[in-house]
């Protein structure tokens, strides 16, 4: 497969976007996040895939105004579900797929992607996502596509994803059909 | 006085029921409300209302692995999870272990049980539909199995009754082929189902209502009002759907002459070959494998269509060597359920700017609309369609081409409007579909197990053809994108209608019950689960089940206190 120029990938994003920008100015609010994983102490994962878990996740979903991954315990999340909920040939794949993400992201950088600035983070994950979605169609299933559904349903599930990020009410009380969507104000979180 | 007789005076009722789920609850209800001193026996074990509910108030994040179970525990319920919703952490104690509650299938049935207090009553989907008198006629009409032995008008009265009491919400529409239930007030459909209605009534004249279902959309009968979180299936804290646990049960309890009995595998009905009437029942106590003998003079068998026949079967006597009431030789056959999982989904670019507030417990529903007047397609009988329109969610983002930030803000939109249904259809009766006892494969507490060989047939697979274009070209009319079809019908039992394995009819030659639910050769026994349908309609059946067994409840008490059983 034709491998996609970064800009190119980045401007197709921003066209999908809705026109965003990628202004440096929106790329420095991830500057200061870093992710920490001070509250997790991972059981599974060594350290170097704690490291990758942790800055992917954080890529995907960052902190800026309202809480990103990390915050939200995604990485332990995504440990708990390759540790206890997938079979032995699912936890493998899902290792490899982490190691041979980051063997290309050495090729093409030079350098682990944890150890990459968020920007870099940011540049690279969002070729592999659009490579991953072009590529799913023919190659089936995509290590950085199930990763992204992980880092989703994690964050999303999370107190602070569902409720800071997304809506939620725990006991809607009454239902209404067919209102404005500014009266709900975002996206139902359930 | 000598023990035997000592212990029989100890273990003697008026009445017995099997079984504490959808239709047992209302048997213990009905009798004991007639004043009969009943005892009231669950295979499993108690579940009391709300504070059994271990789940029922867990937010999303008080919920781990996103509610998945692990592959340790899932080894346990690999037929149960066929369904694809069963078995979450939030629900598996709801459903049997298939490797305690093993069975055997010639073909693939999927027998989705839950053995505790109020069985699927719990867990139960909550549509409540009534039959129509088209559906009592069909079998006659058409020449199809055996006449059923009642019709519509012998319902209706029970229907009401039980409505009344259970909490029915949903829209009249004088319709012959749904004919209206005594409604709470409806929910609303929201704006694309709303625009999707007045598309079909145009554009097909077929009416697209809101699903009728058994979730109060107002305090009831001294239960709360649905609070639309739609977590049914964990239990409700409001009593705001109707189940044995919060409904029937505890106003059987409030009589006094309810004695409920968990933890209670009934082997067989005891049956006396001089009086020539059952006696009791045989019970295996489940936590100590003792046995007991339970004695009354009526009997309810509400153990669900399945472990009624089983219990049945396995009552083998000098008089019924084949099973109790089985001289037609139909116990066991007949077995139907609703074949579904076909439709259509599809997508709509409009009301952006439109959303709703709460999570509605029910959809929509479209009654039956082919084969109405004679039959003009090439199969006989029906389907209804379920369905809903909802906005895409942040799932959409997953395969979206972004990331970081733009991706959080992506999300906190909500995507297109959506919309699918799938159509739940009728299965003729067939006499060659059945389930019938292993002898030599035993369960833990020593009970043979069932075998099923069962298989959807012509008729059906004729009607799936409509039941999927149909939908497709409904939602194309309404101006629908991206329709795609679907036609997975899986195994039969997925629908868990499971029915008809002792069924109704007027000769005892050819059908196991009488009119009023009796055994023919047996009247002291009344079977009024699923096993009594003659046929299954396209309707969801468990408000049936309820009218039934109320009629046939108040019916063996009115002959008990004339003498007459």
């Amino acid at each position: 497969m034709e491998r996609i120029d970064r800009k190119e990938a980045i401007k197709r994003t921003a066209l999908l976007m809705g026109g965003v920008v990628f202004a440096p100015s929106i790329l420095g609010v991830l500057k200061g996040c870093t992710p920490s994983t001070d509250r997790w102490q991972p059981s599974l994962f060594n350290a170097k895939q704690a490291a990758l878990v942790t800055a992917l996740s954080e890529t995907i979903i960052p902190a800026g105004e309202t809480p990103g991954a990390t915050d939200a315990g995604v990485p332990g999340f995504i440990e708990s579900m390759v540790k206890d909920i997938y079979t032995e040939e699912q936890r493998d794949l899902f290792l490899e797929g982490l190691a041979s993400f980051n063997e290309v992201c050495e090729d093409e950088t030079g350098k682990s992607f944890d150890r990459l600035t968020s920007e870099e983070m940011f540049e690279f994950a969002s070729i592999k996502n659009v490579e991953a979605i072009e590529s799913e169609p023919l190659e089936g299933p995509q290590f950085f596509l199930l990763f992204k559904e992980l880092t989703m349903v994690g964050f999303f599930t999370s107190e602070p994803g569902a409720t800071q990020v997304l809506r939620y009410e725990d006991i809607p009380g009454i239902y209404q059909a067919c209102i404005p969507f500014e009266d709900v104000g975002r996206t139902w979180a359930t | 006085m000598n023990l035997n007789v000592k212990a029989k005076k100890n273990n003697s009722y008026d009445a017995i029921v099997v079984g504490t789920g959808i239709s047992g609850g209302w048997a213990a209800k009905e009798l004991t409300e007639n004043g009969l001193n009943t005892l009231v026996l669950e295979r499993g074990r108690n579940v009391r209302h709300v504070e059994d509910y271990p789940t029922m108030l867990k937010k999303p994040w008080e919920i781990s692995h996103n509610d998945r179970v692990t592959p340790e525990v899932a080894e346990h319920y690999q037929k149960q999870m066929r369904t694809g919703y069963t078995i979450r952490q939030t629900t598996k104690h709801w459903w049997v272990r298939d490797t305690d509650q093993p069975y055997e299938e010639v073909k693939r049935f999927d027998w989705i049980r839950g053995y505790h207090v109020g069985g699927r009553s719990l867990m139960w989907g909550r549509h409540s539909y009534r039959l129509s008198p088209m559906d009592f006629e069909a079998n006659a009409k058409e020449g199809i199995a055996v006449d059923w032995p009642v019709r519509y008008d012998d319902l209706a009265p029970w229907y009401s009754h039980v409505e009344k009491f259970a909490g029915i919400s949903g829209e009249a529409l004088g319709l012959p082929q749904l004919p209206d239930s005594e409604f709470l007030p409806p929910w609303d459909l929201n704006c694309l189902e709303d625009h999707l209605k007045d598309s079909m009534a145009e554009k097909f004249n077929r009416v697209l209502t809101i699903g009728r279902v058994a979730n109060l959309s107002r305090a009831h009968n001294g239960r709360g009002s649905c609070l639309n979180r739609n977590l049914c299936m964990r239990g409700c804290p409001y009593g705001a759907y109707f189940s044995s646990n919060a409904s029937t049960l505890p106003a059987a309890e409030a009589t006094g002459n309810m004695t409920l009995r968990p933890h209670s595998i009934v082997d067989s009905v005891i049956y006396d070959e001089e009086l020539g009437k059952a006696t009791g029942v045989r019970v295996i106590d489940a936590e100590t494998m003792e046995t007991h003998e339970f004695y009354a003079n009526i009997i309810f068998l509400n153990a669900s269509c399945m472990n009624t026949t089983l219990i049945m079967l396995n009552s083998r006597s000098d008089r019924f060597p084949n099973g109790l009431g089985n001289d037609s030789g139909e116990l066991g056959h007949n077995v139907m359920d609703h074949h579904f999982r076909v439709g259509a989904n599809g997508e709509y670019d409009g009301f952006e700017d439109r959303y709703y507030w709460g999570r509605r417990p029910t959809g929509f529903y479209i009654p039956r609309f082919r084969n109405l007047n004679g039959n003009d397609r090439p199969y006989l009988r029906g389907f209804g369609y379920q369905g809903g329109a909802s906005r895409q969610g942040w799932q959409r983002g997953v395969r979206e081409l972004a990331i970081g930030k733009p991706l959080k803000e992506f999300i906190q939109t909500p995507g297109k409007w959506t919309m699918g249904m799938t159509a739940f259809g009728e299965m003729l009766p067939d006499h060659s579909n059945r389930v019938y006892l292993d002898h030599d494969k035993r369960d833990k507490w020593g009970q043979p197990t069932l075998v099923f060989d069962v298989e959807f047939k012509e008729n059906e697979f004729k009607m799936r053809e409509d039941m999927k274009n149909d939908a497709a070209e409904m939602l194309e009319a309404a101006g629908m994108k991206n329709v795609t079809t679907f036609d997975d019908p899986g195994g039969p039992g997925l629908g868990i209608h499971e029915m008809g394995t002792a069924r109704m009819g007027r000769d005892p030659k050819t059908s196991v019950l009488n009119k009023w639910n009796q055994v023919h050769s047996c009247k002291n026994v009344f079977v009024t689960d699923g096993a009594c349908m003659t046929s299954a309609a396209c309707q969801n059946p468990s408000l049936t089940y309820m009218a039934f067994t109320a009629r046939a409840a108040n019916y063996a008490a009115e002959e008990l206190k004339k003498g007459n059983l």
